[in-house]
């Protein structure tokens, strides 16, 4: 198991490494010069001469490897360099942004377990039933209806048509609901329909049958044989989820105009804020791939033979 | 000969287009006695054994008739009483043992499992119980077994655990479908040894197969079926020295010619 963890997490850094390399290659490849974007906003109307002046400053001018080397070894000493916008430290102000991101993250996270386990498995067991057609056209319906369009219907039908929520709002628990309902909705949507087809899939297994056939009762094969036996794939795809929510709440958050790393990260790439860029998308990288180990691990844990069927015993 | 279980006009058609698999099957199980259910793939014995323990999926089938196990139709039974016999009066060995335990369970909380759903013990004497069986069933190592994950075990182990597992709570009747089919060769007459002993112990079997070989050697009674028909059906040596359809006759050539063949 340790060497299983550890071979993996060689295996993260390299994909660390491409992920920054290849936003180094982005930013770089981009029309706008990120040193006239700065002193534009900084001096009035700059020479040509300022702005040389300042790509120097900023370490602009030297080729882009050497760029990625310099701010490589600086980030492994916990320096992300300074954001060209705020004039902080990149990492304080991610910081300061991350609780944000992750409140809102981690209340859809909530929906989408307590929304989607109870939804599933009625469906499952009673397959093709008034309940499971129902469940089955409003799930098509989330998985098609993009984020912000989802974002703004909420905000026009609950604080503007039916006045419940603030439209603009931040800082105490009621202005959370909204922005997570939003961010969770698809993910529910598509989490309910894997669960329930691997449910049904369990539920025509051999050992299920097998139970059937030793007299055990129809909740014990429910809830100990069979959705036992349908989380791994569940547990893969929450993690993977809140991976993806971390890196893509960029598009609810400016909806709901809420001040998390997403917006944040937008912010930056309009203001050609380059270390603020690959500072988070550093952050958010590391949380994808530790969110993706951690449900292998668990997953593991869970089923041995996994492991296993890999080789790495 | 008193019969414990009579099997009457047994039908199954298919839900979604009404279409007959299995047609006015019946046929008795004497007490103590090996009755072989032979045929090939597709000839229904698969599904006349699994509608006798009402394991086949309503959605998808229909089952009709009669199954009297101790004065009781089984297929009228609610579903709590059904849960009541299956394991306990009748139990059965799956096909393959490879799939049949729940792959993310241990063995032994599957057999405490199964005491536990008849029996009011506690998980001490649950494990205990389980022990004893599988000792009873020459297997080494046993407390290693009882906290295995299947996968870890091999098919002729799986299949005797499975065997100890169908004995523990001393039913009257087992159904064996196709329970020799994925093992090799020395491993299912060890298995058959075994169903001999269940024998002697009093307890009747149904062993459902497509090889005349596993007929011969534990079978009393058989029935030969076919389109979902019983053609022929005799004891053991009514069948083997004067077959009365060509179906029958067909059947015991291809297995004297694949026993040619491996004798070679």
């Amino acid at each position: 198991m340790l060497r299983y963890i550890s071979n993996r997490l060689i295996g993260l850094i390299i994909v660390l490494i491409g992920v920054t390399v290849l936003t180094f290659i982005f930013s770089n490849i981009s029309t706008v010069d990120p040193a006239e974007a700065f002193a534009r906003r900084n001096i009035l109307n700059p020479t040509p001469m300022q702005i040389e002046e300042l790509r120097e400053e900023m370490g602009l001018n030297l080729p882009v490897y050497r760029q990625y080397f310099h701010w490589m070894g600086e980030s492994m000493k916990g320096n992300l360099g300074i954001s060209l916008l705020t004039k902080n430290p990149v990492s304080a102000d991610i910081a300061k942004k991350m609780p944000a991101t992750l409140s809102i993250v981690g209340m859809a996270f909530f929906w989408i377990v307590v929304i989607t386990l109870p939804i599933s498995i009625l469906s499952a067991v009673k397959q093709n039933g008034v309940f499971d057609h129902v469940a089955r056209v409003i799930t098509i319906f989330g998985i098609s209806m993009p984020n912000f369009w989802l974002g703004f219907i909420m905000l026009i039908a609950f604080a503007v048509v039916v006045p419940i929520f603030n439209v603009v709002d931040y800082g105490n628990f009621k202005s959370i609901i909204l922005p997570s309902l939003t961010l969770a909705i698809p993910v529910i949507s598509s989490s309910i329909r894997l669960f329930r087809a691997t449910i049904l899939l369990n539920m025509n297994k051999d050992f299920v049958t097998y139970a059937k056939a030793r007299g055990i009762s129809k909740t014990n094969i429910i809830w100990k044989h069979i959705l036992k036996n349908s989380l791994p794939p569940m547990i893969t795809l929450m993690c993977q989820n809140l991976g993806y929510m971390i890196a893509g709440s960029a598009i609810v958050e400016s909806v709901f105009s809420w001040p998390g790393i997403g917006s944040h990260l937008v912010e930056a790439i309009v203001g050609r804020d380059l270390p603020t860029i690959n500072g988070c998308v550093l952050v958010i990288a590391v949380i994808f791939v530790l969110s993706n180990l951690f449900a292998d691990v668990v997953n593991i844990m869970l089923n041995p033979k996994i492991l296993n069927e890999q080789g790495e015993f | 000969m008193s019969n414990l279980l009579e099997i009457r006009e047994l039908n199954i058609t298919l839900v979604e287009n009404q279409r007959p698999i299995v047609k006015n099957v019946s046929f008795n199980v004497g007490k103590g006695r090996i009755l072989g259910i032979i045929g090939e793939s597709g000839s229904g014995k698969t599904l006349t054994s699994k509608a006798i323990m009402r394991l086949l999926n309503e959605k998808i089938f229909t089952v009709k008739g009669q199954v009297e196990f101790r004065g009781n139709n089984l297929l009228q039974m609610s579903e709590r009483e059904i849960e009541g016999v299956m394991g306990k009066d009748i139990s059965m060995i799956m096909q393959n043992p490879m799939t049949a335990f729940d792959p993310m369970m241990k063995i032994g909380k599957q057999i405490i499992e199964t005491v536990k759903a008849h029996l009011p013990l506690s998980k001490k004497q649950a494990y205990d119980m389980g022990v004893q069986q599988l000792k009873k069933m020459n297997l080494n190592r046993v407390s290693e077994i009882m906290n295995s994950y299947p996968h870890t075990l091999s098919g002729g182990m799986l299949q005797r655990i499975m065997i100890a597992i169908a004995l523990l709570l001393e039913p009257r009747i087992i159904i064996a479908d196709e329970a020799t089919t994925a093992l090799d060769v020395s491993t299912q007459s060890i298995i058959l040894d075994e169903f001999k002993k269940i024998q002697d112990k009093g307890i009747s079997l149904i062993v459902v197969t497509h090889d005349f070989g596993v007929i011969a050697k534990v079978a009393n009674d058989v029935i030969v079926m076919k389109d979902g028909e019983i053609i022929e059906d005799g004891t053991v040596h009514e069948i083997f020295y004067n077959p009365k359809t060509e179906y029958t006759k067909e059947l015991l050539k291809a297995r004297l010619l694949a026993d040619e063949v491996s004798y070679a």
